[in-house]
Protein backbone atom coordinates (compact mmCIF):
# COMPACT_ATOMS: atom_id res chain seq x y z
CA UNK A 1 0.00 0.00 0.00
CA UNK A 2 1.28 3.01 -0.77
CA UNK A 3 0.04 6.51 0.87
CA UNK A 4 -3.31 5.20 1.18
CA UNK A 5 -6.00 7.51 2.77
CA UNK A 6 -9.61 6.73 3.14
CA UNK A 7 -12.71 8.52 4.12
CA UNK A 8 -16.05 7.69 4.26
CA UNK A 9 -17.92 10.68 2.63
CA UNK A 10 -18.46 13.72 5.00
CA UNK A 11 -16.47 12.30 8.23
CA UNK A 12 -12.42 12.92 8.55
CA UNK A 13 -10.08 10.36 6.80
CA UNK A 14 -10.62 6.83 8.79
CA UNK A 15 -6.89 6.31 7.33
CA UNK A 16 -4.35 8.77 6.62
CA UNK A 17 -1.40 8.05 4.18
CA UNK A 18 -1.04 4.56 4.90
CA UNK A 19 2.27 2.89 3.35
CA UNK A 20 2.62 -0.77 4.44
CA UNK A 21 3.78 -3.86 2.19
CA UNK A 22 2.76 -7.20 2.79
CA UNK A 23 4.96 -10.19 1.00
CA UNK A 24 3.45 -13.28 -0.47
CA UNK A 25 3.17 -16.11 2.01
CA UNK A 26 3.29 -13.96 4.67
CA UNK A 27 1.52 -14.02 8.47
CA UNK A 28 0.85 -10.32 9.44
CA UNK A 29 -1.09 -9.23 12.60
CA UNK A 30 -3.26 -5.79 12.21
CA UNK A 31 -3.72 -4.78 15.44
CA UNK A 32 -5.35 -1.18 17.16
CA UNK A 33 -7.77 0.20 19.03
CA UNK A 34 -11.26 -0.47 18.38
CA UNK A 35 -12.12 2.44 15.39
CA UNK A 36 -8.24 2.97 14.31
CA UNK A 37 -9.75 1.44 10.96
CA UNK A 38 -8.31 -2.17 10.82
CA UNK A 39 -11.47 -2.98 9.43
CA UNK A 40 -11.73 -0.47 6.92
CA UNK A 41 -7.68 -1.44 5.65
CA UNK A 42 -8.98 -4.97 4.88
CA UNK A 43 -12.07 -3.46 3.24
CA UNK A 44 -9.63 -1.48 0.75
CA UNK A 45 -7.69 -5.03 -0.13
CA UNK A 46 -10.85 -6.49 -1.24
CA UNK A 47 -12.10 -3.75 -2.89
CA UNK A 48 -15.20 -3.80 -0.55
CA UNK A 49 -14.13 0.22 -0.65
CA UNK A 50 -11.82 1.94 -2.94
CA UNK A 51 -9.65 4.41 -1.17
CA UNK A 52 -9.76 8.09 -1.28
CA UNK A 53 -6.09 8.51 -2.71
CA UNK A 54 -2.94 6.12 -2.87
CA UNK A 55 -2.37 3.05 -4.74
CA UNK A 56 -3.22 -0.86 -3.33
CA UNK A 57 -1.22 -3.34 -5.19
CA UNK A 58 -1.97 -6.98 -5.06
CA UNK A 59 0.26 -8.91 -6.92
CA UNK A 60 1.93 -6.22 -8.75
CA UNK A 61 -1.94 -4.64 -9.43
CA UNK A 62 -3.58 -1.90 -8.34
CA UNK A 63 -6.87 -2.82 -7.29
CA UNK A 64 -7.91 0.66 -5.86
CA UNK A 65 -8.57 1.32 -10.12
CA UNK A 66 -9.82 -2.00 -10.66
CA UNK A 67 -12.64 -2.27 -13.14
CA UNK A 68 -16.08 -2.90 -11.57
CA UNK A 69 -16.20 -6.18 -13.61
CA UNK A 70 -12.73 -7.07 -12.63
CA UNK A 71 -13.50 -7.41 -8.79
CA UNK A 72 -15.13 -10.74 -8.56
CA UNK A 73 -11.88 -12.23 -10.38
CA UNK A 74 -9.86 -10.35 -7.51
CA UNK A 75 -12.30 -11.80 -4.71
CA UNK A 76 -11.97 -15.37 -5.94
CA UNK A 77 -8.49 -15.23 -4.72
CA UNK A 78 -9.12 -13.69 -1.76
CA UNK A 79 -10.64 -15.53 1.59
CA UNK A 80 -12.15 -12.89 4.27
CA UNK A 81 -13.82 -13.73 7.30
CA UNK A 82 -16.05 -11.16 8.11
CA UNK A 83 -16.44 -9.57 11.76
CA UNK A 84 -20.03 -8.94 11.56
CA UNK A 85 -19.50 -12.83 10.00
CA UNK A 86 -22.18 -12.33 7.19
CA UNK A 87 -23.81 -15.66 7.31
CA UNK A 88 -27.14 -16.14 5.43
CA UNK A 89 -29.53 -17.36 8.45
CA UNK A 90 -31.74 -19.33 6.31
CA UNK A 91 -29.34 -21.98 4.76
CA UNK A 92 -27.74 -24.57 6.49
CA UNK A 93 -24.24 -24.09 7.42
CA UNK A 94 -23.08 -26.62 4.34
CA UNK A 95 -24.70 -24.15 2.08
CA UNK A 96 -23.29 -21.02 3.49
CA UNK A 97 -19.82 -22.47 3.19
CA UNK A 98 -21.01 -23.61 -0.26
CA UNK A 99 -21.10 -20.16 -1.63
CA UNK A 100 -17.72 -19.54 -1.88
CA UNK A 101 -17.50 -22.60 -4.86
CA UNK A 102 -20.89 -21.95 -5.94
CA UNK A 103 -20.12 -18.98 -7.58
CA UNK A 104 -17.38 -20.72 -9.35
CA UNK A 105 -19.74 -22.69 -10.96
CA UNK A 106 -18.40 -25.80 -9.51
CA UNK A 107 -20.50 -29.26 -9.70
CA UNK A 108 -23.00 -29.44 -6.85
CA UNK A 109 -21.78 -32.73 -5.40
CA UNK A 110 -18.11 -31.17 -5.52
CA UNK A 111 -19.46 -28.26 -3.58
CA UNK A 112 -20.59 -30.49 -0.56
CA UNK A 113 -18.08 -32.68 -0.47
CA UNK A 114 -15.50 -29.29 -0.42
CA UNK A 115 -17.42 -27.71 1.85
CA UNK A 116 -17.93 -30.57 4.27
CA UNK A 117 -14.01 -30.98 4.07
CA UNK A 118 -13.77 -27.46 5.28
CA UNK A 119 -16.13 -27.45 8.10
CA UNK A 120 -13.90 -30.66 9.77
CA UNK A 121 -11.33 -28.23 9.46
CA UNK A 122 -12.71 -25.61 12.14
CA UNK A 123 -14.69 -29.23 13.78
CA UNK A 124 -17.73 -28.64 12.78
CA UNK A 125 -18.60 -31.21 10.35
CA UNK A 126 -21.38 -32.37 12.91
CA UNK A 127 -23.24 -29.14 12.06
CA UNK A 128 -22.94 -29.28 8.49
CA UNK A 129 -27.17 -29.24 7.87
CA UNK A 130 -28.27 -26.69 10.78
CA UNK A 131 -29.18 -23.54 10.16
CA UNK A 132 -26.37 -20.44 11.85
CA UNK A 133 -28.74 -19.13 13.84
CA UNK A 134 -28.80 -22.24 16.00
CA UNK A 135 -25.35 -22.22 16.32
CA UNK A 136 -23.21 -20.14 19.25
CA UNK A 137 -21.18 -17.42 18.44
CA UNK A 138 -18.05 -18.76 18.47
CA UNK A 139 -19.33 -21.68 15.99
CA UNK A 140 -20.46 -19.29 13.67
CA UNK A 141 -17.65 -17.43 13.70
CA UNK A 142 -15.56 -21.07 12.72
CA UNK A 143 -17.90 -21.41 9.83
CA UNK A 144 -17.02 -18.27 8.23
CA UNK A 145 -13.76 -19.10 8.57
CA UNK A 146 -14.78 -22.60 6.57
CA UNK A 147 -16.24 -20.11 3.65
CA UNK A 148 -12.96 -18.13 3.62
CA UNK A 149 -10.89 -21.07 3.04
CA UNK A 150 -12.82 -23.70 1.19
CA UNK A 151 -11.52 -22.10 -1.88
CA UNK A 152 -7.91 -22.42 -1.04
CA UNK A 153 -7.30 -18.77 -1.67
CA UNK A 154 -3.95 -17.37 -2.55
CA UNK A 155 -4.81 -14.53 0.42
CA UNK A 156 -6.73 -14.87 3.58
CA UNK A 157 -8.40 -12.03 5.47
CA UNK A 158 -9.32 -12.78 8.94
CA UNK A 159 -10.83 -9.63 10.63
CA UNK A 160 -11.12 -10.78 14.18
CA UNK A 161 -11.02 -14.52 13.57
CA UNK A 162 -11.20 -15.37 17.33
CA UNK A 163 -13.33 -12.72 18.75
CA UNK A 164 -15.73 -15.13 20.07
CA UNK A 165 -13.68 -17.88 20.20
CA UNK A 166 -12.84 -19.50 24.10
CA UNK A 167 -8.94 -20.11 24.75
CA UNK A 168 -8.71 -23.33 23.73
CA UNK A 169 -10.40 -22.65 20.31
CA UNK A 170 -8.73 -19.78 19.91
CA UNK A 171 -5.56 -21.62 19.97
CA UNK A 172 -6.88 -24.47 17.71
CA UNK A 173 -7.98 -21.67 14.97
CA UNK A 174 -5.31 -19.98 15.37
CA UNK A 175 -3.61 -23.17 14.43
CA UNK A 176 -4.86 -24.09 11.62
CA UNK A 177 -4.48 -19.83 10.03
CA UNK A 178 -0.68 -21.03 10.58
CA UNK A 179 -1.23 -24.26 8.66
CA UNK A 180 -2.87 -22.41 5.66
CA UNK A 181 -0.19 -20.19 5.87
CA UNK A 182 2.66 -22.72 6.21
CA UNK A 183 0.60 -24.03 2.92
CA UNK A 184 1.51 -20.75 1.54
CA UNK A 185 -1.43 -18.66 1.57
CA UNK A 186 -0.63 -15.15 2.90
CA UNK A 187 -2.87 -14.30 6.13
CA UNK A 188 -3.55 -10.71 7.63
CA UNK A 189 -5.07 -11.15 11.02
CA UNK A 190 -7.19 -8.06 12.54
CA UNK A 191 -7.09 -8.13 16.45
CA UNK A 192 -6.82 -6.42 19.28
CA UNK A 193 -6.07 -9.52 21.75
CA UNK A 194 -2.70 -8.55 22.70
CA UNK A 195 -1.92 -12.48 23.70
CA UNK A 196 -2.28 -13.30 20.34
CA UNK A 197 0.15 -10.96 19.36
CA UNK A 198 2.51 -12.80 21.97
CA UNK A 199 1.79 -16.30 21.39
CA UNK A 200 2.75 -16.17 17.78
CA UNK A 201 5.91 -14.55 16.65
CA UNK A 202 4.70 -12.69 13.78
CA UNK A 203 5.00 -9.06 12.05
CA UNK A 204 2.84 -7.22 13.98
CA UNK A 205 1.13 -3.50 12.50
CA UNK A 206 -0.21 -1.15 15.05
CA UNK A 207 -3.18 1.37 13.55
CA UNK A 208 -3.90 4.27 15.87
CA UNK A 209 -6.49 6.57 14.60
CA UNK A 210 -5.72 6.05 11.23
CA UNK A 211 -2.19 5.99 11.21
CA UNK A 212 0.28 3.54 11.16
CA UNK A 213 2.13 3.98 14.58
CA UNK A 214 4.30 1.24 14.90
CA UNK A 215 5.82 -2.17 13.11
CA UNK A 216 7.74 -4.83 15.25
CA UNK A 217 7.45 -8.37 15.91
CA UNK A 218 5.88 -10.16 18.69
CA UNK A 219 6.88 -9.06 22.13
CA UNK A 220 7.69 -6.18 21.60
CA UNK A 221 4.08 -5.09 19.60
CA UNK A 222 2.33 -7.11 22.74
CA UNK A 223 4.36 -4.81 25.06
CA UNK A 224 3.36 -1.66 23.55
CA UNK A 225 -0.05 -2.55 23.69
CA UNK A 226 -0.21 -2.96 26.91
CA UNK B 1 -16.16 -22.86 -14.79
CA UNK B 2 -18.46 -25.59 -15.34
CA UNK B 3 -21.19 -24.48 -17.83
CA UNK B 4 -23.81 -27.16 -16.68
CA UNK B 5 -23.02 -27.04 -13.13
CA UNK B 6 -24.33 -23.05 -13.35
CA UNK B 7 -27.20 -23.56 -15.24
CA UNK B 8 -28.09 -26.15 -12.77
CA UNK B 9 -27.20 -23.71 -10.15
CA UNK B 10 -29.32 -21.02 -11.86
CA UNK B 11 -32.29 -23.42 -12.23
CA UNK B 12 -32.22 -24.22 -8.80
CA UNK B 13 -31.76 -20.95 -7.58
CA UNK B 14 -34.59 -19.48 -9.68
CA UNK B 15 -37.09 -22.41 -8.84
CA UNK B 16 -36.28 -21.72 -5.11
CA UNK B 17 -36.88 -18.03 -5.51
CA UNK B 18 -40.74 -19.64 -6.86
CA UNK B 19 -41.18 -21.37 -3.65
CA UNK B 20 -40.14 -19.17 -1.66
CA UNK B 21 -42.27 -16.24 -2.78
CA UNK B 22 -45.27 -18.38 -5.04
CA UNK B 23 -48.04 -15.85 -4.58
CA UNK B 24 -46.34 -13.20 -6.36
CA UNK B 25 -45.38 -15.53 -9.15
CA UNK B 26 -48.66 -17.18 -9.59
CA UNK B 27 -49.88 -13.42 -9.77
CA UNK B 28 -47.36 -12.51 -12.80
CA UNK B 29 -48.41 -16.05 -14.27
CA UNK B 30 -51.90 -15.73 -14.76
CA UNK B 31 -51.51 -11.53 -15.71
CA UNK B 32 -48.88 -12.97 -18.40
CA UNK B 33 -51.26 -15.69 -19.32
CA UNK B 34 -54.12 -13.43 -19.74
CA UNK B 35 -52.33 -11.08 -21.88
CA UNK B 36 -51.61 -14.35 -23.98
CA UNK B 37 -54.93 -15.57 -24.57
CA UNK B 38 -56.20 -12.05 -25.75
CA UNK B 39 -53.17 -12.08 -28.03
CA UNK B 40 -54.64 -16.22 -28.77
CA UNK B 41 -57.99 -15.03 -29.82
CA UNK B 42 -57.31 -11.79 -31.47
CA UNK B 43 -55.33 -14.10 -33.68
CA UNK B 44 -57.85 -16.75 -34.14
CA UNK B 45 -60.24 -14.07 -34.49
CA UNK B 46 -58.28 -12.55 -37.33
CA UNK B 47 -57.86 -16.03 -38.68
CA UNK B 48 -61.25 -16.72 -39.01
CA UNK B 49 -62.10 -13.36 -40.48
CA UNK B 50 -59.53 -13.57 -43.35
CA UNK B 51 -60.93 -17.12 -44.38
CA UNK B 52 -64.38 -15.43 -44.56
CA UNK B 53 -62.81 -12.76 -46.99
CA UNK B 54 -61.25 -15.36 -49.06
CA UNK B 55 -64.66 -17.76 -48.59
CA UNK B 56 -66.63 -14.27 -50.04
CA UNK B 57 -63.84 -13.41 -52.34
CA UNK B 58 -64.04 -16.80 -54.17
CA UNK B 59 -67.21 -16.11 -55.45
CA UNK B 60 -66.38 -12.84 -56.55
CA UNK B 61 -67.22 -12.49 -60.41
CA UNK B 62 -66.63 -9.01 -62.23
CA UNK B 63 -69.83 -8.36 -64.63
CA UNK B 64 -69.00 -5.43 -67.15
CA UNK B 65 -72.08 -4.25 -68.43
CA UNK B 66 -72.08 -2.90 -72.29
CA UNK B 67 -73.52 -0.13 -73.96
CA UNK B 68 -76.91 -0.93 -76.05
CA UNK B 69 -75.72 -1.42 -79.80
CA UNK B 70 -71.93 -2.38 -79.42
CA UNK B 71 -70.79 -4.56 -82.39
CA UNK B 72 -70.04 -8.12 -82.17
CA UNK B 73 -66.32 -7.31 -83.20
CA UNK B 74 -66.02 -4.40 -80.52
CA UNK B 75 -67.21 -7.39 -78.09
CA UNK B 76 -64.97 -9.52 -79.06
CA UNK B 77 -62.19 -6.95 -78.84
CA UNK B 78 -63.24 -5.97 -75.56
CA UNK B 79 -63.46 -9.08 -74.46
CA UNK B 80 -60.02 -10.18 -75.40
CA UNK B 81 -58.82 -6.89 -73.40
CA UNK B 82 -60.30 -7.44 -70.24
CA UNK B 83 -58.95 -11.46 -70.49
CA UNK B 84 -55.07 -9.29 -70.56
CA UNK B 85 -56.09 -7.14 -68.14
CA UNK B 86 -57.45 -9.51 -65.50
CA UNK B 87 -56.14 -12.47 -65.99
CA UNK B 88 -58.90 -14.37 -65.62
CA UNK B 89 -61.79 -16.32 -67.45
CA UNK B 90 -63.99 -13.85 -69.14
CA UNK B 91 -67.18 -14.49 -71.29
CA UNK B 92 -69.68 -12.63 -73.23
CA UNK B 93 -73.44 -13.26 -71.63
CA UNK B 94 -76.31 -12.36 -74.19
CA UNK B 95 -79.04 -10.39 -73.06
CA UNK B 96 -81.27 -13.40 -73.60
CA UNK B 97 -79.05 -15.60 -71.57
CA UNK B 98 -79.32 -13.31 -68.85
CA UNK B 99 -83.15 -13.25 -68.90
CA UNK B 100 -83.24 -16.82 -68.60
CA UNK B 101 -81.29 -16.65 -65.58
CA UNK B 102 -82.51 -13.72 -64.23
CA UNK B 103 -86.07 -15.49 -64.61
CA UNK B 104 -85.09 -19.00 -63.12
CA UNK B 105 -83.35 -17.46 -60.39
CA UNK B 106 -86.79 -15.58 -59.11
CA UNK B 107 -88.45 -18.68 -59.59
CA UNK B 108 -92.44 -18.67 -60.07
CA UNK B 109 -93.06 -14.82 -60.82
CA UNK B 110 -89.90 -14.55 -62.96
CA UNK B 111 -92.22 -16.54 -65.75
CA UNK B 112 -93.25 -13.45 -66.42
CA UNK B 113 -90.15 -11.72 -68.11
CA UNK B 114 -89.89 -14.42 -70.72
CA UNK B 115 -93.08 -12.52 -71.84
CA UNK B 116 -92.01 -8.69 -72.55
CA UNK B 117 -91.48 -7.92 -75.80
CA UNK B 118 -88.30 -6.37 -75.81
CA UNK B 119 -85.30 -7.71 -73.17
CA UNK B 120 -84.33 -4.77 -71.39
CA UNK B 121 -80.94 -6.56 -70.44
CA UNK B 122 -77.72 -5.11 -71.97
CA UNK B 123 -74.88 -7.25 -73.12
CA UNK B 124 -72.14 -8.13 -70.84
CA UNK B 125 -68.98 -9.73 -69.85
CA UNK B 126 -68.61 -11.77 -66.71
CA UNK B 127 -64.61 -12.06 -65.65
CA UNK B 128 -64.38 -14.99 -63.16
CA UNK B 129 -61.24 -12.97 -61.50
CA UNK B 130 -57.97 -15.35 -60.31
CA UNK B 131 -56.87 -15.27 -57.04
CA UNK B 132 -54.44 -12.41 -57.39
CA UNK B 133 -56.82 -10.09 -58.43
CA UNK B 134 -59.33 -11.39 -55.56
CA UNK B 135 -57.64 -8.70 -52.99
CA UNK B 136 -60.97 -6.05 -52.11
CA UNK B 137 -57.73 -2.88 -53.07
CA UNK B 138 -57.06 -4.61 -56.45
CA UNK B 139 -60.41 -5.68 -57.24
CA UNK B 140 -61.48 -1.91 -56.49
CA UNK B 141 -58.28 -0.28 -58.61
CA UNK B 142 -59.31 -2.76 -61.28
CA UNK B 143 -63.04 -1.80 -61.96
CA UNK B 144 -62.06 1.53 -62.44
CA UNK B 145 -59.29 1.12 -64.96
CA UNK B 146 -62.15 -1.08 -66.91
CA UNK B 147 -64.55 1.18 -66.02
CA UNK B 148 -63.18 4.02 -68.68
CA UNK B 149 -62.63 1.25 -71.18
CA UNK B 150 -64.55 1.85 -74.17
CA UNK B 151 -68.69 0.62 -74.30
CA UNK B 152 -68.36 -0.10 -70.96
CA UNK B 153 -71.37 1.56 -69.42
CA UNK B 154 -71.04 -0.56 -65.58
CA UNK B 155 -68.94 -2.93 -63.58
CA UNK B 156 -70.10 -4.66 -60.64
CA UNK B 157 -68.53 -6.58 -58.51
CA UNK B 158 -69.28 -7.88 -54.69
CA UNK B 159 -68.25 -4.47 -53.82
CA UNK B 160 -70.30 -3.61 -50.57
CA UNK B 161 -69.62 -6.66 -48.84
CA UNK B 162 -66.20 -6.71 -49.62
CA UNK B 163 -65.45 -3.27 -48.63
CA UNK B 164 -67.16 -3.86 -45.39
CA UNK B 165 -65.32 -6.90 -44.15
CA UNK B 166 -62.53 -5.39 -45.39
CA UNK B 167 -62.82 -1.94 -43.05
CA UNK B 168 -64.28 -4.14 -40.14
CA UNK B 169 -60.92 -6.85 -40.36
CA UNK B 170 -58.52 -4.07 -40.57
CA UNK B 171 -60.12 -1.98 -37.75
CA UNK B 172 -60.25 -5.16 -35.31
CA UNK B 173 -56.38 -5.87 -36.41
CA UNK B 174 -55.70 -2.29 -35.95
CA UNK B 175 -57.43 -2.36 -32.67
CA UNK B 176 -56.28 -5.72 -31.23
CA UNK B 177 -52.19 -4.42 -32.49
CA UNK B 178 -52.99 -1.99 -29.87
CA UNK B 179 -54.75 -3.60 -26.90
CA UNK B 180 -51.75 -6.57 -27.36
CA UNK B 181 -48.86 -3.62 -27.52
CA UNK B 182 -50.54 -2.27 -23.79
CA UNK B 183 -51.20 -5.34 -22.53
CA UNK B 184 -47.85 -6.61 -23.53
CA UNK B 185 -46.13 -3.53 -21.37
CA UNK B 186 -48.32 -4.16 -18.45
CA UNK B 187 -47.40 -7.80 -18.60
CA UNK B 188 -44.08 -6.61 -18.51
CA UNK B 189 -44.24 -3.71 -15.91
CA UNK B 190 -45.98 -6.91 -13.61
CA UNK B 191 -43.31 -9.37 -14.40
CA UNK B 192 -40.58 -6.60 -13.55
CA UNK B 193 -42.69 -6.06 -9.86
CA UNK B 194 -42.42 -9.76 -9.07
CA UNK B 195 -38.85 -9.70 -9.24
CA UNK B 196 -38.56 -6.36 -7.89
CA UNK B 197 -40.05 -8.48 -5.02
CA UNK B 198 -37.72 -11.17 -5.61
CA UNK B 199 -34.25 -9.43 -5.83
CA UNK B 200 -35.43 -7.47 -2.62
CA UNK B 201 -35.96 -10.50 -0.88
CA UNK B 202 -32.46 -12.49 -1.91
CA UNK B 203 -30.61 -9.08 -1.20
CA UNK B 204 -28.79 -10.66 1.49
CA UNK B 205 -27.81 -13.79 -0.70
CA UNK B 206 -27.27 -11.54 -3.52
CA UNK B 207 -24.28 -8.72 -1.29
CA UNK B 208 -23.03 -12.36 0.18
CA UNK B 209 -22.53 -13.57 -3.29
CA UNK B 210 -20.80 -10.47 -4.73
CA UNK B 211 -18.41 -10.83 -1.58
CA UNK B 212 -17.17 -14.33 -2.32
CA UNK B 213 -16.77 -13.59 -5.53
CA UNK B 214 -19.97 -13.78 -7.93
CA UNK B 215 -19.94 -11.90 -11.00
CA UNK B 216 -22.96 -9.63 -11.96
CA UNK B 217 -23.78 -12.31 -14.43
CA UNK B 218 -23.86 -14.77 -11.96
CA UNK B 219 -26.41 -12.68 -10.10
CA UNK B 220 -28.54 -12.13 -12.32
CA UNK B 221 -29.28 -15.23 -14.50
CA UNK B 222 -31.44 -16.58 -12.17
CA UNK B 223 -33.91 -14.00 -12.08
CA UNK B 224 -33.91 -13.79 -16.02
CA UNK B 225 -34.46 -17.24 -15.71
CA UNK B 226 -37.08 -16.44 -13.40
CA UNK B 227 -38.84 -14.56 -15.77
CA UNK B 228 -38.15 -17.19 -18.81
CA UNK B 229 -39.97 -19.54 -17.09
CA UNK B 230 -43.04 -16.92 -15.60
CA UNK B 231 -43.46 -16.73 -19.76
CA UNK B 232 -43.17 -20.48 -20.58
CA UNK B 233 -45.90 -21.25 -17.95
CA UNK B 234 -48.13 -18.33 -18.69
CA UNK B 235 -48.06 -19.53 -22.13
CA UNK B 236 -48.22 -23.36 -21.81
CA UNK B 237 -51.39 -21.87 -19.79
CA UNK B 238 -52.67 -20.10 -22.33
CA UNK B 239 -52.34 -22.60 -25.02
CA UNK B 240 -54.60 -24.97 -22.61
CA UNK B 241 -57.38 -22.23 -22.43
CA UNK B 242 -57.19 -21.25 -25.68
CA UNK B 243 -57.40 -24.65 -26.73
CA UNK B 244 -60.67 -25.37 -24.20
CA UNK B 245 -61.85 -22.41 -26.03
CA UNK B 246 -61.53 -23.98 -29.65
CA UNK B 247 -62.69 -27.10 -28.36
CA UNK B 248 -66.10 -25.80 -26.71
CA UNK B 249 -66.82 -22.83 -27.98
CA UNK B 250 -65.68 -23.63 -31.87
CA UNK B 251 -67.86 -25.72 -33.36
CA UNK B 252 -71.14 -23.26 -31.81
CA UNK B 253 -69.37 -20.39 -34.11
CA UNK B 254 -69.34 -22.94 -36.89
CA UNK B 255 -72.74 -22.99 -36.93
CA UNK B 256 -73.26 -19.61 -37.03
CA UNK B 257 -71.37 -19.07 -39.81
CA UNK B 258 -72.32 -21.97 -41.52
CA UNK B 259 -74.84 -20.30 -43.88
CA UNK B 260 -71.49 -18.71 -45.19
CA UNK B 261 -70.44 -22.26 -45.93
CA UNK B 262 -67.09 -20.74 -44.72
CA UNK B 263 -66.04 -23.63 -42.34
CA UNK B 264 -66.33 -22.80 -38.77
CA UNK B 265 -62.94 -22.26 -36.84
CA UNK B 266 -60.81 -25.41 -37.05
CA UNK B 267 -60.77 -27.25 -33.77
CA UNK B 268 -57.46 -27.64 -32.06
CA UNK B 269 -54.96 -24.74 -32.02
CA UNK B 270 -52.38 -23.99 -35.20
CA UNK B 271 -49.46 -24.81 -34.05
CA UNK B 272 -47.84 -21.83 -35.49
CA UNK B 273 -49.96 -20.05 -32.91
CA UNK B 274 -48.26 -22.17 -30.35
CA UNK B 275 -45.12 -21.03 -31.24
CA UNK B 276 -46.41 -17.53 -31.23
CA UNK B 277 -47.57 -17.61 -28.12
CA UNK B 278 -44.48 -18.97 -26.51
CA UNK B 279 -41.94 -16.80 -28.13
CA UNK B 280 -44.12 -13.66 -26.94
CA UNK B 281 -44.29 -15.23 -23.34
CA UNK B 282 -40.68 -15.99 -23.58
CA UNK B 283 -40.46 -12.26 -24.44
CA UNK B 284 -42.59 -11.21 -21.77
CA UNK B 285 -40.69 -12.69 -19.17
CA UNK B 286 -37.45 -11.84 -20.35
CA UNK B 287 -37.63 -8.50 -20.47
CA UNK B 288 -39.84 -8.08 -17.67
CA UNK B 289 -36.98 -9.64 -15.71
CA UNK B 290 -34.22 -7.46 -17.47
CA UNK B 291 -35.73 -4.43 -16.80
CA UNK B 292 -36.63 -5.57 -12.73
CA UNK B 293 -32.69 -6.63 -12.60
CA UNK B 294 -31.86 -3.33 -14.88
CA UNK B 295 -33.42 -1.44 -12.31
CA UNK B 296 -32.65 -2.79 -9.15
CA UNK B 297 -29.89 -4.93 -9.05
CA UNK B 298 -27.45 -2.99 -8.37
CA UNK B 299 -24.39 -4.98 -7.69
N1 LIG C 1 -19.25 2.51 6.15
C1 LIG C 1 -18.77 3.49 6.95
N2 LIG C 1 -19.22 4.74 6.80
C2 LIG C 1 -18.74 5.74 7.59
N3 LIG C 1 -17.82 5.54 8.53
C3 LIG C 1 -17.33 4.32 8.75
C4 LIG C 1 -17.78 3.21 7.96
N4 LIG C 1 -17.13 2.10 8.36
C5 LIG C 1 -16.33 2.49 9.35
N5 LIG C 1 -16.43 3.81 9.58
C6 LIG C 1 -15.68 4.58 10.56
O1 LIG C 1 -14.31 4.35 10.34
C7 LIG C 1 -13.61 4.23 11.55
C8 LIG C 1 -12.78 2.97 11.53
O2 LIG C 1 -13.65 1.85 11.47
P1 LIG C 1 -13.11 0.36 11.38
O3 LIG C 1 -14.30 -0.52 11.30
O4 LIG C 1 -12.13 0.29 10.27
O5 LIG C 1 -12.39 0.21 12.77
P2 LIG C 1 -11.72 -1.08 13.39
O6 LIG C 1 -10.30 -0.74 13.63
O7 LIG C 1 -12.01 -2.25 12.59
O8 LIG C 1 -12.46 -1.19 14.80
P3 LIG C 1 -12.90 -2.51 15.60
O9 LIG C 1 -11.69 -3.01 16.31
O10 LIG C 1 -13.95 -2.03 16.56
O11 LIG C 1 -13.43 -3.48 14.62
C9 LIG C 1 -14.64 4.25 12.66
O12 LIG C 1 -14.56 5.49 13.31
C10 LIG C 1 -15.96 4.11 11.97
O13 LIG C 1 -16.92 4.94 12.58
MG1 LIG D 1 -13.15 -3.92 12.75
Amino acid sequence: MFHVTKAYPGDPPVLVDINLDVQKGEFVFLTGPSGAGKSTLLKLMFVAERPTRGQVLISGRNVARLRESGIPYLRRNIGVVFQDFKLLPTRTVAENVGFTLDVLGTPRELVRAKSLKALKSVGLEHKADVLPPKLSGGEQQRVVIARALVNDPAILLADEPTGNLDPRLTVEIMDLLCDVNARGTTVVVATHDASLIERYQKRTLRLERGTLVAEALGHKAAALMA
Amino acid sequence: MSVTASLSYFSRTALNGIVRSPFVHVIAVASLAIALVGFGLARMASAQLDRLMLALAGEVEMTVYLEPGTTPDKMAELQQALSQRTGGQTRVVSPAEALGRLSKELGDPGHALTSLEENPLPWSVEVTLPPLAREPEALKALADRVRTLPFVTQVDYGQEALERLTAIARALKLGSLIAFVLVFLTAIVVVSATLQLAIYSRREDIEIQKLVGATDRFVRAPFLIEGLLQGAVAATLACGALWAFAFFVGPKLAALFSFLDVGGPRPGIDPRLVLELFGIGAAMGLLGSVVAVRRFLRV
